[in-house]
C-alpha cells in the first residue's frame, strides 16, 4: 500500500534553519515573513553552519530565538559595529543583522553609516515599519508626517521633528556600499478589494539572497524592507497593508539604489 | 504506480499548522483561488486558524506557494504537489 | 620592533605587550593621553610584523570601537580597545553588555583629569567607574593597575589570561603619567596561551549552536544570570587578589597607593626607612578584586594607621575604609586636576601618622 504522503512531492516545506519556536511577532507582521525569507536563503546557500546573526534591539531582539544559527546580541543600534568586529577577524563567516528603523536609523545611525562607508562585508536587513514597535508605538525616524504615535499624539509635526529619514538614500549616498535595495514587503492591495498580491515577499526573497551573495563577494549589502505595524498603527492587519501602500510606498519608494557587482542582472 | 491510485487525489496540498496560526488573513487574501479561509473554531492561542480546501472559491490549488511565503508565523508548513 | 629590550613610553610598551601576547584585533578612537597606543598598533599592523594581529580599525566613535571589540571577542579572538576618561564613559554601555554576555576583552583607560573634558594631566578618578561596574546593571570587572612601563607591557598578557579564564572584560587602569612616561624595559617571554573558546560564535555545528545574549526575559532567568555573575566575581575575589608590599612586616603606618602614586610612596618609604621611621607600602595590583585579604592581614597584624594616596577626591579610600571597618585610622592624601603630590609630601603625611608624628602634632597644638 502506498501512503498518500509518498504520492506528493514537497515543493516548499519546513526549514531546518528555523528553530520552530512560535514567534512573539504580532499577527501579520513582516518580521515573521522576513525571518522565513532569511532561513530559506541561508539554506539555498548551504550557509547555516557558517552564519552569525547579530540581533538588535527592537522587535528583532529575539530573532535568534527563531533562526537556528549562531547569534550575538548587540546593544541598541550597534549591530553594524559588532558585525564588523566579527567579520574583520572571521571573514569566512556570513554575518548579518535584522534591525528596526529606530535601531538602525536613529540610535545606531552612526554605526550604520560608518560600516557602510568602510564597505564592511556584512549584510543588514532593515525593517522599516515607521514606528517604535517594541516600546509601544512611539515616533520613529521614519514616521510619516501626521501619523499619530504615543509621542506625537497630535500627529507628527515636521516643523518640530524634521522630515522622515530615508535610510536607503543615506546609505546609498556613500561610496562604500555594494548593494542597496528597498523592497515593499507587505501584501499589496489590488483593484479587487478581496485580493492582495504577494509580490513583496517574492521580491524580498530575491533581495535577501542577493544581499548574502554580495557579502560573499566582499561587499556591504543593505536591504530596507518597508513594513507595517498594525498594532501600533491601531489598524486591522489588512488596513495596515492598505495604509502602507498608500502612505509609505510613495514616501519610501522601492528600488535598487546600488548594485556594484551586478547581482540583479544575472 | 497504477493510475487508479492517483485518480481522484488532489493535485496539490497545503499543510497548515493550526496551532501556529495567528489568523492574520494574509494567506487568505493572497491565495489566487480562494482556497484558504479562517476557521470558526479557536486554536490554543485564541485565534481563528486558517484552513485549507483544495477546491477553493475560484478553482483548485495550484501549489503556487504564495501562502507559504507571506505567512509570518511559518504556519503554512508545507506545499506539495502530486507526483506526476 | 622585535628586540626584547627597549626604551619606550608606557602607551607604546602596552601596545607591544598586547602584540606579544597574540592580540588579534584593536579598535579605538583617538584621545589624549592614550593615542600612542593606536598609533603604535597602526604602524605594526601596516608592517605586518605580528601575523596574529588581523584587525586594526580607527572607529568613528568610542561606541563603535567598544562594539567592534565585542564582535571580535564574540568569536573567541583577543580584542582590545584603549581610551582615556571621556572615552571610557562612552564605552560603559558596551562594557555592561560584554559583562552580561561574558565576553573576554581588554579595555585600557589611560586616566586623565575629569570630570567633563578636564585636562590631560594624570588622575585616578576613573577608579569608581572601573572598579564598581561602571555601566548599567550589576556586574564587576577585573581591574589591573600597572605602576611602571614594564608593567604596562606585561599586563595585557595577564589581562587576557584573566579575561579568558573568567570570560569577562578586564580593565587596565593606567594614568596619563604612566602612559607618557618613558622607561627602560625588557619584554618578558610570554608563552602563547590557548584559551577555551568553545562558547564562541563561529557557526552552528549540527544541532549545537552558540547564542551570546544579554536578554533574559523570564524574571527567574535574569535573576539566575546575575547571581551567576556575582558568584563568578566572588570566586575571583577569592583567587585573584594581587598586591605588592614593601616594608610592611614591622610597619606602624602603611601607605596604600597604586599606579603613579605607588611610585611616589615607594620613594617616601625608602626615605622614611633611612630615618628608621617604620612605614610600609601596600600597592594594589588588582584594584578589583581589591586586595582586602592582605590589608586585613596587615590590620590583624597590628597596623593601626593607613594612608591612602590617590589622584582623585577620595575613591579608593572608601574601599580601604570598608576593609578597615574602624579597626585602623584611615587618612587620605589626595591631589586632583593633574597635580601630583611630591614624594616629600607623601613622606610627611605618612610620618604624621606615626606615634612620633602624633606626638609632634600634639606638641605643636600645645605651643599654639
Amino acid at each position: 500500500m502506498i501512503g498518500a504522503q509518498e504520492l506528493y512531492e514537497t515543493k516548499l516545506g519546513p526549514l531546518p534553519t528555523l528553530t520552530g519556536k512560535p514567534t512573539h511577532y504580532c499577527a501579520g507582521c513582516e518580521h515573521g515573513t522576513l525571518t522565513r525569507l532569511i532561513a530559506s536563503a541561508l539554506e539555498d546557500l548551504g550557509a547555516r553552519e557558517r552564519t552569525v546573526l547579530v540581533s538588535s534591539v527592537g522587535c528583532s531582539v529575539l530573532a535568534h530565538e527563531y533562526l537556528n544559527v549562531d547569534a550575538v546580541q548587540a546593544p541598541h543600534g550597534r549591530a553594524p559595529a559588532v558585525m564588523a568586529g566579527i567579520k574583520r577577524v572571521r571573514p569566512d563567516l556570513l554575518v548579518f543583522s535584522i534591525q528596526g528603523d529606530g535601531d538602525a536609523a536613529s540610535i545606531g545611525l552612526l554605526e550604520l553609516l560608518y560600516a557602510a562607508n568602510r564597505g564592511e562585508p556584512i549584510t543588514i536587513f532593515l525593517v522599516n515599519n515607521a514606528i517604535y514597535g517594541m516600546t509601544g508605538g512611539q515616533m520613529a525616524p521614519t514616521t510619516p508626517e501626521g501619523m499619530v504615535t504615543t509621542t506625537t499624539p497630535f500627529g507628527r509635526d515636521l516643523h518640530q521633528t524634521g522630515p522622515p529619514l530615508d535610510a536607503s538614500k543615506l546609505v546609498a549616498s556613500l561610496e562604500g556600499p555594494a548593494y542597496v535595495k528597498r523592497v515593499f514587503l507587505p501584501v499589496t492591495p489590488t483593484p479587487s478589494p478581496e485580493f492582495f498580491n504577494a509580490r513583496g515577499a517574492l521580491e524580498g526573497a530575491r533581495a535577501v539572497r542577493h544581499a548574502f551573495e554580495v557579502q560573499q563577494k566582499g561587499g556591504f549589502a543593505f536591504v530596507e524592507f518597508v513594513s507595517t505595524c498594525s498594532v501600533n498603527w491601531k489598524l486591522s492587519v489588512l488596513e495596515s497593508k492598505r495604509y502602507a501602500a498608500k502612505v509609505l510606498a510613495p514616501l519610501f519608494p522601492a528600488g535598487l539604489y546600488r548594485d556594484r557587482f551586478g547581482v540583479e542582472a544575472r | 504506480m497504477p493510475e487508479s491510485l492517483v485518480v481522484g487525489l488532489p493535485k496539490s496540498r497545503v499543510v497548515v499548522d493550526a496551532e501556529r496560526c495567528k489568523g492574520c488573513d494574509l494567506c487568505v487574501v493572497v491565495c489566487p483561488q480562494r482556497n484558504l479561509h479562517l476557521s470558526e473554531r479557536f486554536n490554543r492561542m485564541g485565534y481563528h486558524p486558517v484552513e485549507f480546501r483544495y477546491h477553493g472559491g475560484r478553482g483548485d490549488c495550484t501549489a503556487c506557494g504564495l501562502c507559504y511565503w507571506v505567512c509570518p508565523d511559518f504556519a503554512i508548513t508545507e506545499v506539495s504537489r502530486l507526483r506526476p | 620592533m622585535n628586540a626584547d629590550r627597549d626604551f619606550l613610553k608606557g602607551n607604546e610598551a602596552l601596545a607591544y605587550g598586547a602584540l606579544r601576547t597574540g592580540l588579534n584585533a584593536y579598535y579605538g578612537y583617538p584621545i589624549t593621553p592614550s593615542s600612542e597606543i593606536p598609533e603604535t598598533l597602526a604602524a605594526e599592523f601596516g608592517r605586518g610584523t605580528y601575523p596574529e594581529f588581523r584587525a586594526f580599525v580607527q572607529a568613528a566613535s568610542e561606541l563603535e570601537a567598544i562594539n567592534m571589540t565585542i564582535g571580535t571577542a564574540a568569536t573567541g579572538a583577543k580584542a582590545m580597545t584603549a581610551t582615556s576618561g571621556p572615552g571610557f564613559s562612552l564605552k560603559q554601555e558596551g562594557i555592561s553588555y560584554a559583562a552580561a554576555m561574558e565576553l573576554p576583552l581588554l579595555i585600557v583607560d589611560v586616566n586623565r583629569s575629569g570630570p567633563g573634558l578636564g585636562n590631560l594631566g594624570p588622575e585616578q578618578s576613573d577608579y569608581f567607574q572601573a572598579t564598581k561596574g561602571g555601566g548599567h546593571g550589576g556586574y564587576r570587572n577585573i581591574v589591573l593597575a600597572p605602576d611602571s612601563v614594564p608593567e604596562m607591557a606585561l599586563f595585557p598578557s595577564l589581562g587576557f589570561e584573566l579575561a579568558f579564564r573568567y570570560r569577562m572584560p578586564v580593565i587596565l587602569l593606567a594614568d596619563a603619567f604612566l602612559g607618557q612616561l618613558k622607561e627602560d624595559l625588557t619584554f618578558p617571554e610570554v608563552p602563547a596561551r590557548e584559551f577555551d573558546t568553545s562558547w564562541a560564535v563561529t557557526g552552528a555545528r549540527g544541532d549545537h549552536r552558540h547564542v551570546l545574549s544579554s536578554l533574559h526575559l523570564e524574571l527567574p532567568d535574569q535573576s539566575r544570570h546575575v547571581e551567576h555573575l556575582r558568584s563568578k566575581y566572588e570566586e575571583i575575589v577569592g583567587a585573584e587578589q594581587r598586591s605588592e608590599e614593601i616594608a610592611t612586616a614591622d610597619a606602624e603606618v602603611v601607605i596604600v597607593a597604586y599606579g603613579i602614586c605607588a611610585r611616589l610612596a615607594r620613594a617616601a618609604v625608602r626615605s622614611l626607612r633611612d630615618r628608621s621611621v617604620r612605614v610600609g607600602l601596600l600597592r594594589p595590583i588588582t584594584l578589583a578584586p581589591f586586595p582586602q585579604d592582605r590589608l586585613n592581614a596587615l590590620i590583624d597584624g597590628g597596623v593601626r594607621n593607613l594612608l591612602v594616596v590617590e589622584l582623585n577626591s577620595g575613591q579608593m579610600v572608601e574601599d580601604v575604609r570598608l576593609v578597615a571597618e574602624g579597626r585602623a585610622r584611615v587618612e587620605s592624601l589626595e591631589r586632583v586636576g593633574g597635580l601630583l603630590p611630591s614624594s616629600g609630601e607623601v613622606e610627611a603625611a605618612a610620618e604624621d601618622l606615626t606615634s612620633s608624628g602624633d606626638l609632634r602634632s600634639a606638641l605643636e597644638a600645645m605651643v599654639q
